[in-house]
Order: C-alpha cells, then sequence, then structure tokens
C-alpha cells in the first residue's frame, strides 16, 4: 500500500516538475502586464489582439504548413526506405541505420550549420524551401525508427502467403503489411510533426528573409521581451491538442468490446490504433487549412516587393501596414538582434536584402567591404526632416552621408531601482562595486561592456592599444563575480521586476521601463559614454532599390517618424516629429533629447578592422569563460 | 522481397545530398583558412584556454544531467510500465506533449519560475522558507537539461520494459529470486539496451546546447555550443567547424556505442 502512494507521488511529482513552465505561460497568457515579470490583473486582451496580429499569424501559418509537409514528405521517405531496409542484408542495412542515427545524434548546431553551409556552397537563395529540406531531413530518421520496430515484427510467412495465394505484390502489401505497419507510421507521422513544431536551432541557420516559424519569431522576441500574444497563442495550441488526447483515451471501452466481439484481436488492433490517430491528423490539417486561409492572405506576388532587415521590435508595424498601402509595395519584413549577425547574412548574400538599418560602426565596415550601394537623394527628398546635426555626426562613419540616413540614435547609460541604492548614481563607478554584488545587470555585447571598461577607465572606447585593452579585460573579469546575469534586451524584463538595482540600457529602452516601474532612473555616467546612431543602408545585391528609397523617405516623413517614436521609444533624429511630440516632458526629456554637455562627453563606435574585432572578441570571451 | 530494394533509392539520394554532403563541407572548413589553404589551426582551437574550458564544463554539465535524467527515468518507467494504460501510445503522447509548447517559451518559462522575485521564491516566502537562489548558475543550467531532455530517457527506457517478456521475470522468481535479485539480474540487464540509447539521446544535445545556458546561465557560462555559435555568427566560419569536428567526435563515439548495445541494427530501442 505505501508502495503503491509512493509511486503515485512520485508519478505526481514528475508531472509537476514537467509541467510546471507550461502552467506558468498559461497564467501569463492572462497577464494584463506586458512584462513576463509583473501581474498586472487578469484579461483576455491578447487572446483576441493574437488574432489580429499578422506577423504572429503568418509564423503559425509557416510553422503549420512546414510540420505538415515535412512530416508527410519524411513519413513517405521514410516508410519506404524501412521496407527496402527490412529485405536488405546485414550489412547494408547497418551503414544505413548508421547513417540514419546521424541526424538524430548529431548535434542540432552542427545538422544546421552544414546544411546553411550547403545551400551558400550551391548559391541556393535560403528560404521556405531550405527550411522544409531541413526539417524533412532531420524528420526522416523519427519515421524510419518508429516504423522499423513494427516491421520486424510482422510475419514474413503471411505476406508470401497472401502472394502463393495470387495476390499481386501491391494488394498482399495493402492487405496484409500495411495494417500491421501503420501505427508504426502514425506515430512516426506525429513524432515528425512534432520534432519539426519544435525546432529552433536548424531552423535558425537555414531561414530566409520573411520565413519566420514560432521558435524563430520567439527567439527574436527573447531578448526584447515576449508578446503576450505569444502565450495566448501557445496556451491555444496546447490546450487543443490535451482535448485531443483526452478524447481519444475516451475510447477503450469500445475498443474491448471490439475485441471481445471479433476473435480476430490482432488485426482489430490495429484497426482500432487507427482510428485512435486518425482525428490527431484530421486535427491538424483542419489547423493548418484554417490557419492558412486565414493568414496565408498575404503572400507576396512577384516584382513589387521589398525586403527589410530590421532590429528586433525597432518599427511600428503599423507603419509597414501603411507603407504598403500607399505605394502597392509588398514589404518581407525580417528581424536580427546583432550588428555582427546581420553583417555576416548580407556578406554571404544566401539573403538578398534591399534595405537594412545596422548601426554606426557596422555601418562604416560595410562601407568598407564595399557591400553599400549609394544613395540616391532625388529619391529621398523628406531628408529636410532630418537635423543638420544628425547628418554631421553620421559623417564619422559615413563621410559625405553617401550611403546611410540616421533612422535612431541614443547613449548608453546606467539604469538604476531608487529603492534599491544608497544615493544617485553618477559614474561608471557604480557597476564595479563590491556592494552591489549580484544586483548588476552587464551587457552582453563585446563593443559595449569593453567600451565601458575603457571610459570608466579614461580610455577611448575605440582604443586599439592592447595595454588599455588588457587593462579594461581585468577589469571586466574583476567585475564578473559581482554580475547577476549578462544580458541585451532582457534588463528590461528583469529591471522592471525589481530583480536587480543597476542595468545597463540603451537611452531608448529606459523611457518604456521608466513608463513600467517608476522606480526607476536613467544616468549617462559622468565618465562620458558611447553615443550610437542607427542608420538605413541598401546593400550593395538589393534588387529593389528604388522601392527601398520610396521605403526609406517614408519612414523620414514627420508623421510616420512620430508615429515611430510613440511605438518604439528611440530618440528620434526627425526634428520635425519631435516639434509634434505633444507631450512635453517626453519632447524635454532628457533621457531621449540629453543636452549638448551630455552629447559632447560621448563617443561613437568606429569600425577597427578585422584583427581587432578578433581580438576584441576573444578578449570578452575571456571574461565571459572565466 | 528483394525487389524491394528500390524503394530505398529516394532516402539514399537524400541522406546523401543533404547529411553526407553537408557533413563532408563542416569538415572541408574546418580543416582549411579564409583563404582556402589547409591548416589544423582552428581544430587545434579547442586546446586553447577559453574553449577547452567550456568543453569541459559542457562535459561536466552533461554528464551530470544524464545521470540525473537515468536516476529520475528509470523509476518513472517502471512505474508507468507496470500500469495498465489503454493505449501505449497514451503515455507517449503525454512526454510530447509538452512540446507543443514551443521549447524556447518553456525555457523561459524557467526563468520566471527560478528568479530571485520568481514564482518559486514568492512562493517560499509566503511559506516562511528561505528562498532558493540557481538562476544563472551552472545548477540552473542543468535543470533546464534535466527539465528538456528527461522525455528522451523516459521513452526509451519505457519501450524496453513493456517488450520484456514476462516468463522470464516469471521464471526468476520461481527459481528462488527475491525481488532485488530480479532486477539487478534480470530486469535492468534485458532494459540495457533502452538505457543506452536513452544516455546517447540526452546527453549528445546536452553537450551541444546554446540555447539553455543563454537563458538559464545569464550569459555568464559559456558551453561549447556557445562558443560555436558566436564564431558563426561573427562570420568565423572556419573556426567554428574546427570545433564541430571536435563535438563530432564526441557524437561518432556515441553512435559507437550505440550501435554495440544495438546489434540487430534494428532501432527498436530510440522511441
Amino acid at each position: 500500500m505505501v508502495k503503491k502512494i509512493t509511486q503515485k507521488l512520485y508519478i505526481a511529482l514528475m508531472f509537476i516538475f514537467l509541467y510546471a513552465p507550461i502552467a506558468v505561460l498559461i497564467v501569463l497568457s492572462f497577464n494584463k502586464s506586458k512584462s513576463r515579470a509583473k501581474w498586472g490583473g487578469f484579461t483576455l486582451q491578447w487572446y483576441k489582439e493574437l488574432f489580429a496580429n499578422q506577423q504572429i499569424m503568418n509564423a503559425l501559418y509557416t510553422t503549420l504548413v512546414l510540420a505538415l509537409v515535412s512530416a508527410l514528405v519524411a513519413t513517405i521517405i521514410g516508410t519506404a526506405a524501412s521496407i527496402a531496409m527490412n529485405s536488405m542484408r546485414r550489412s547494408p542495412r547497418t551503414i544505413m541505420m548508421g547513417i540514419t542515427n546521424i541526424p538524430m545524434l548529431n548535434a542540432d548546431i552542427v545538422t544546421g550549420i552544414s546544411l546553411m553551409l550547403i545551400f551558400v556552397a550551391i548559391n541556393y537563395t535560403l528560404g521556405f524551401t531550405s527550411v522544409l529540406i531541413a526539417h524533412i531531413t532531420f524528420n526522416i530518421p523519427y519515421v524510419i525508427l518508429s516504423v522499423m520496430p513494427k516491421l520486424k515484427q510482422t510475419n514474413k510467412s503471411t505476406y508470401e502467403a497472401a502472394l502463393d495465394l495470387g495476390a499481386s505484390h501491391m494488394y498482399a502489401f495493402r492487405t496484409v503489411i500495411l495494417p500491421d505497419i501503420f501505427p508504426g507510421i502514425m506515430s512516426g507521422f506525429l513524432l515528425a510533426f512534432t520534432m519539426s513544431l519544435d525546432d529552433f536551432i536548424i531552423t535558425h541557420f537555414t531561414k530566409g528573409p520573411g520565413v519566420n516559424t514560432l521558435s524563430t519569431k520567439i527567439y527574436t522576441e527573447v531578448r526584447k521581451g515576449i508578446k503576450p500574444e505569444m502565450y495566448a497563442l501557445s496556451t491555444l495550441l496546447f490546450v487543443s491538442v490535451l482535448t485531443l488526447l483526452i478524447l481519444i483515451n475516451r475510447t477503450p471501452s469500445e475498443e474491448k468490446i471490439n475485441k471481445r466481439l471479433k476473435k480476430k484481436a490482432v488485426q482489430k488492433e490495429s484497426n482500432s490504433k487507427f482510428r485512435i490517430f486518425k482525428p490527431a491528423i484530421i486535427l491538424i490539417v483542419i489547423a493548418a487549412l484554417i490557419v492558412g486561409s486565414f493568414a496565408g492572405m498575404k503572400t507576396t506576388s512577384g516584382k513589387n516587393t521589398l525586403n527589410v532587415y530590421n532590429w528586433g521590435e525597432y518599427i511600428d508595424p503599423e507603419v509597414i501596414t501603411m507603407f504598403e498601402k500607399e505605394t502597392g509595395i509588398d514589404v518581407v519584413y525580417d528581424e536580427f538582434e546583432m550588428n555582427e549577425e546581420m553583417y555576416s547574412k548580407v556578406e554571404t548574400g544566401a539573403v538578398k536584402y534591399d534595405v537594412v538599418c545596422p548601426s554606426d560602426y557596422t555601418i562604416q565596415r560595410m562601407i568598407e567591404a564595399d557591400l553599400l550601394a549609394e544613395l540616391n537623394y532625388d529619391n529621398i527628398p523628406n531628408i529636410k526632416y532630418i537635423g543638420k546635426d544628425y547628418l554631421q555626426s553620421a559623417e564619422a562613419f559615413d563621410p559625405g552621408n553617401k550611403y546611410a540616413i540616421p533612422y535612431c540614435w541614443g547613449t548608453v547609460g546606467i539604469l538604476y531601482n531608487k529603492t534599491m541604492v544608497d544615493e544617485p548614481i553618477d559614474s561608471w563607478s557604480a557597476i564595479f562595486d563590491e556592494k552591489y554584488k549580484n544586483n548588476i545587470l552587464m551587457i552582453n555585447s563585446v563593443r559595449d561592456a569593453m567600451g565601458i571598461a575603457l571610459k570608466y577607465l579614461g580610455y577611448s572606447l575605440n582604443s586599439t592599444d592592447r595595454d588599455e585593452l588588457e587593462e579594461a579585460t581585468n577589469l571586466l573579469k574583476e567585475q564578473k563575480p559581482l554580475v547577476q546575469s549578462y544580458v541585451v534586451d532582457q534588463v528590461r524584463d528583469k529591471m522592471i521586476g525589481n530583480n536587480a538595482a543597476i542595468g545597463i540600457i540603451y537611452s531608448g529602452e529606459a523611457i518604456y521601463t521608466r513608463r513600467e516601474n517608476p522606480d526607476l532612473e536613467y544616468v549617462v555616467p559622468k565618465e562620458g559614454s558611447n553615443i550610437w546612431i542607427d542608420g538605413w543602408v541598401i546593400p550593395k545585391n538589393s534588387e529593389n532599390k528604388e522601392n527601398a528609397e520610396k521605403f526609406i523617405n517614408f519612414l523620414c516623413r514627420p508623421d510616420i517618424a512620430l508615429l515611430n517614436f510613440d511605438y518604439i521609444t528611440y530618440s528620434t533624429p526627425n526634428t520635425a516629429a519631435r516639434d509634434l511630440i505633444e507631450d512635453e516632458d517626453i519632447r524635454n526629456s532628457t533621457i531621449a533629447f540629453p543636452d549638448s554637455a551630455t552629447i559632447s562627453n560621448c563617443e561613437t563606435f568606429k569600425y577597427l578592422g578585422d584583427a581587432m574585432t578578433a581580438y576584441y572578441d576573444d578578449k570578452w570571451r575571456e571574461v565571459l569563460s572565466q | 522481397m528483394n525487389k524491394k530494394k528500390w524503394l530505398a533509392t529516394p532516402y539514399i539520394i537524400w541522406m546523401a545530398a543533404f547529411i553526407i554532403i553537408p557533413l563532408i563541407l563542416v569538415v572541408y572548413y574546418g580543416v582549411t583558412t579564409d583563404s582556402g589553404s589547409f591548416t589544423l589551426e582552428n581544430v587545434k582551437n579547442i586546446a586553447n584556454h577559453d574553449n577547452m574550458k567550456a568543453l569541459l564544463l559542457s562535459l561536466k554539465l552533461s554528464l551530470i544531467s544524464t545521470v540525473i535524467c537515468l536516476v529520475l527515468a528509470y523509476p518513472l518507467a517502471m512505474i508507468l510500465s507496470k500500469m495498465q494504460m489503454n493505449s501505449h501510445s497514451f503515455i507517449v503522447l503525454i512526454f510530447i506533449l509538452p512540446m507543443w509548447m514551443n521549447f524556447l517559451l518553456r525555457t523561459l518559462a524557467w526563468q520566471t519560475l527560478l528568479e530571485k522575485n520568481g514564482v518559486i521564491n514568492t512562493l517560499l516566502g509566503y511559506l516562511g522558507i528561505p528562498g532558493i537562489d540557481i538562476i544563472n548558475t551552472p545548477s540552473a543550467i542543468i535543470l533546464g537539461m534535466v527539465y528538456n531532455f528527461l522525455p528522451f530517457m523516459v521513452l526509451p527506457i519505457y519501450n524496453t520494459l513493456i517488450k520484456l517478456d514476462l516468463n522470464v521475470i516469471n521464471a526468476a522468481r520461481d527459481l528462488g529470486a527475491n525481488s532485488t535479485q530480479t532486477f539487478t539480474k534480470i530486469i535492468f540487464p534485458l532494459s540495457l539496451p533502452g538505457v543506452v540509447s536513452g544516455i546517447t539521446m540526452v546527453f549528445v544535445p546536452a553537450l551541444t546546447t546554446f540555447v539553455i545556458s543563454d537563458i538559464l546561465g545569464g550569459g555568464k557560462i559559456l558551453l561549447i555550443g556557445n562558443i560555436i555559435e558566436q564564431d558563426f555568427r561573427s562570420s568565423r566560419w572556419n573556426v567554428g567547424s574546427g570545433l564541430s569536428l571536435v563535438l563530432m567526435v564526441f557524437i561518432l563515439l556515441s553512435m559507437a556505442i550505440l550501435a554495440k548495445y544495438d546489434k540487430d541494427s534494428e532501432g527498436t530501442n530510440i522511441w
């Protein structure tokens, strides 16, 4: 008796462990606050907004179609291969099983990278098809491994008996073998479907512009904070599958009766299993179709398109819709999280973007690597709304403003929680202070982190002096035990949720976080900091240059720039738009628009060359791996 | 049934094009420089202090996770296999059901649970119990690995256990073996193929993950997966491929072990 209870208790504990995070996600889907760290009351708002969110619906559509098609193709290829392998002699079979095991056992990251390399090598443009091929590749083994055991169990003699009795190969297969292996095929299919649904790493490496599955969409959102609609969608998906599972298990009595009624228990069993999986497939197909007809409306039609590559959460989706409506151009929108990541994608040429939004030093790097096309100012008359000062500072990385139009700018500074520190902070020394141990969120980005250390030491943040860099590295190493975690945009949620006292943040994020948590204060330390400008550029391999210029011109329109500013809260260089800001506090906010004293105390990043960049990378890795 | 061999043709072509050739390409990048000349520098990079450290840490964490998974999963699989279930697929579905909630979201949810002011600590606070502080430490990464890969350990073990011939166990009992003896001498050895495939299915992904360490390690802990990912992110393909080659050695080792226990190459054991 005790044993029974312990067993039940153990199972219960394991289920709590497996399903606790899922419960958290379901709760979050009803959270009024956008921040993961704060409970803002109950709401059904996200469920409503979910269906209006084109991006998420498109991602869902892609995910389901991808999972369905890849699972279907994998099931056909895999089942055929299993049947063939089953009739092979031992040694070829062992070799083939060995190859089958490769994608299952190989690290996802290696599989993903190797597939990306082959697509780049044969000059195949990454897109939906490349992801589909990748998914089929890693799905086939799951099918084979589900079908093979069932084939082993089938009795060869029955099949031969059928042939002897005059059945054709096809007929004998259909009536004798297929019913026996059908449950295996079905579970292979379901497994493949699920694996495709859940994959992130391989999709991440093989996807092209505008192709987003739920996984890759979520990954870009991880840093900026997950949109609550995503929790709502996951909850819906989960609940529908759970319901299905319960429905399936409601039919055991029927199964038992069947077994009792008919003596041919074996065949009946496989039939009833067939019945079990049938609804699953039907549901999947229907879901894909519904979503398909719903979200699949927005298909890009041939020539008049524009491939935009921008930072995550760095434009108001409304702006894109307006642009599409006004110009009739279809925008294919894609997001990146780091300059370096964007650079390598544009450099390989595997993806042809029309307009990209890198930061200052990366623009310089792209100019030097001859990756950019010169802008035709005749097509961008709205440049007149951009402040002269900003164009002038942009000349630091783009002499003559030939290649880039400033989009957003800002500083890097310290965000601190007034209730958790003793005195107002005005120096970088705070983030190296022993008393804030475990309460510091350091920035996880090479140039920013090294730049801060260099500035604190009184050097230039573009230093190429190895002694100075060594000193900065040592300072960062000493700081490491004090750091709670290294983050980029997750600093938002953590600071809002009072999880740390001090964080490093971009000024644009500071406005948002202070809105959510009034205890927070932003400061640009007195030692000086980084002032950055992100600008729109057009890659040389763009196939829609005029559309790209139209897009840039559109973004420079004061009303559009204002709309964008309200949404992303990053400072705009568009002086005409700034004058339109109604809220006086924001228009004169020193966070959004710091005074000239602060600005002159700050430096812009410059590209330091490949060798120096690699040196910085190595030094930063030294800090992180300590 | 020999005529059926042609059915494998599409599969063979597919595998050659999208598994074998890509792997050869990784090897090629791994042993060449940017300009295409032969070098072993990329592979030797693993001996570099930081990379070695990351590799050793990855090995350590993935070994610990594998052991924990095994210890948790075996009893669970035993209990489940003895339960009278309507269908075998129900159990399988229970374990793959969480996968319908995205992997990244699930891992992120652990962050919400474990954080300093997170759900667990808030609950413990109500009960007057001191909170736990494992977020951003290796322990949190291990937890994330165990959580994400536990199903891959439970299912293969469960699958071998339900296929055990009850007669063998009964015979052991009849011959006077007590339950401990039956377990150590009969049940466990017979379930070994499931255990072995479970171990490889947990160990390899744990060894190579970069997402779990990213989300639960707070960026403070670099595993070998993170290093390779960073290399590819900053267009250092050759170095990244070189390090991937080192990883492949471990994967080949796992495959060799798996093949040894899976003599009939049936592939029964994975699912």
